[in-house]
Formats: C-alpha cells, structure tokens, sequence
C-alpha cells in the first residue's frame, strides 16, 4: 500500500512541486514566478522550498543576472518521482483503493 | 491517511496550478511576439506616415521578418510535446491562411485604399487575438477589443495622421499589451 509523502503533502509544498513538475526535466522558475502562481509570501515560500531542497525534491540555483539576485528553483528527478507517486496515492485514495 | 474528499481537493489544486503554469509559460511567449510585432508595426505605420510611396515595400519587410521572428522564437522555444513538428508546419500554415485570406479580401473582393488597409489588417489580427483569448486567457481578449476599438476611433475620426494614430495604436499597444502579459 503507497503512502502519502509528508513533505510533499504540505498544501504550498504541492503547489510548488506542481508548478515545478509542468515544467520540461531540468527546467526551473524563478522565484518571483513561482511567488505569483502559488500566491506565497516570501517568507513562507522560501522556507517551504528549503524543505523541499533538504528533502533532495527540488534543487536551488542562486545567480546574478546583471545586478540583480535571481533564484531559480527546479525539481529534481528525485522530487519528480517522489510527486508522481504521491500523485498516484491521492488517486488511488479517491479510487477507493485506501482509505 | 486523508480522506478521498481531501485527496480530490488536493488533486484540484494541482491541476489548478499547472493551468497556471501552462498559462504563465503561453504569456510568456506570446509577450515576445506582441513585442516583436509591435516594433514592426510601429515602425511600418512609421514609414507610411513619413513616405506613403514605400509604404508597400515597409508592409511587405514588416510581415516578412515579423513572421521570421515566430518562426525563430518557435525554434529557440520548441514545443515540448510528441508531435511539436505537425504542430510547427500547423502554425505556418495558420499565417499562410491569414495572408492569402486577408489578400482575397482586399485585393479580389474588394480593392482597398491606404486607409482602409491601414485599419483592415490590423483589426482582422486583433480578431484572432480575441478569439484565441477565448481558449487562452483574457489578456489576448483585452488587448485584441482594446487595440480594435482604437483603430475604429482613428478610422472614422482621425485624418492624415491616421497612419500615425496607427502606430501608436496597433504598434505601442502590442508593445505595451506584450508587456503587461509578463507581468500577469
């Protein structure tokens, strides 16, 4: 029986794996995007991708584009399996198959 | 363990954020074109304004790398699906139409004049700006009526500087639409 993924499981932390997961593999966001489509705040989406970079599910990429500081954030092939089965459980949850 | 009311919320939220992902990446894209076209329009409408005699040679080198830059952007931002090739000859074919269409109307049913090419050609690619909003966001929407109805107001109220009017219109408002889709 598959078991949900804790750390992906967290409501932000699924947005944020979502949105990185709809990308092509090893295509990332920007921190500012990946701010506007899941509608976090600084704070809580930082610490939140933090987990998630802990967790080996996304990896973050720090670089200077002209002067300005810009973070990209991209999932992993590790974090994109680790999605599709928690992914898979949540459909087998709805398909009665757990409960 | 959730519940499948949970798992079917959680599964919503997922589906929504890719929605908006697909949607950021297609303003994306389509904010470049917008720009693109909008400094070859600005400049076409320019050049007829200036030197309505070349004004024919302007719209032809206008469409002709307008459309040389969609192609460039397609190639630099491939499609990242199984049959991206069908898709990209889709896509020619797509211009090949608008052109032979929007030729047929004026130039073998009808036989425009400068203006009412001027204001012609412009709202029938604003048509299919809004009808592409229609599957793709309100963005499109906006700017395709937007871009419209201005070219309507300098078509019946503006005079000799309606090519002016124009390119403030059609070629600042694609520049300016392009770029309010990146912010959004």
């Amino acid at each position: 029986m598959a078991e949900l993924d804790d750390i992906i499981h967290q409501p932000l932390r699924l947005k944020i794996m979502a949105a990185l997961n709809a990308l092509p593999a090893a295509t990332g966001l920007e921190f500012s995007r990946l701010k506007k489509l899941t509608g976090a705040t600084d704070g809580n989406l930082g610490a939140h991708i933090e987990t998630l970079a802990k967790a080996g599910y996304v990896q973050v990429d720090k670089a200077f584009v002209g002067k300005k500081p810009q973070t990209t954030v991209t999932a992993t092939a590790a974090g994109r399996g680790a999605f599709a089965r928690h992914v898979a459980t949540l459909q087998e949850i709805i398909a009665g198959k757990q409960s | 363990m959730i519940d499948s009311r949970e798992a079917s919320a959680a599964l919503a939220d997922i589906d929504d954020i890719v929605q908006r992902v697909k949607q950021s990446q297609l303003y994306e894209l389509a904010s470049l074109a917008a720009v693109w076209w909008g400094i070859l329009v600005f400049a076409g409408n320019l050049v007829t304004w200036l030197w309505p005699i070349h004004a024919g040679q302007a719209w032809v080198a206008v469409n002709v790398v307008g459309v040389g830059g969609l192609v460039a952007l397609r190639v630099f931002n491939p499609p990242h699906h199984p049959h991206g090739a069908a898709h990209s000859i889709r896509i020619l074919l797509v211009f090949v139409l608008f052109f032979a269409f929007g030729y047929l109307c004026t130039n073998v049913v009808g036989h425009f004049g400068p203006r009412q090419l001027g204001a012609f050609w412009p709202l029938y690619f604003m048509l299919f700006y809004t009808l592409a909003g229609l599957w793709f966001g309100y963005a499109f929407v906006a700017i395709g009526l937007g871009i419209s109805a201005l070219t309507l107001i300098g078509f019946f109220y503006i005079g000799e500087a309606f090519p002016l009017w124009m390119a403030f219109v059609n070629g600042g408002g694609l520049i300016l639409g392009g770029l309010w889709m990146r912010r959004i």
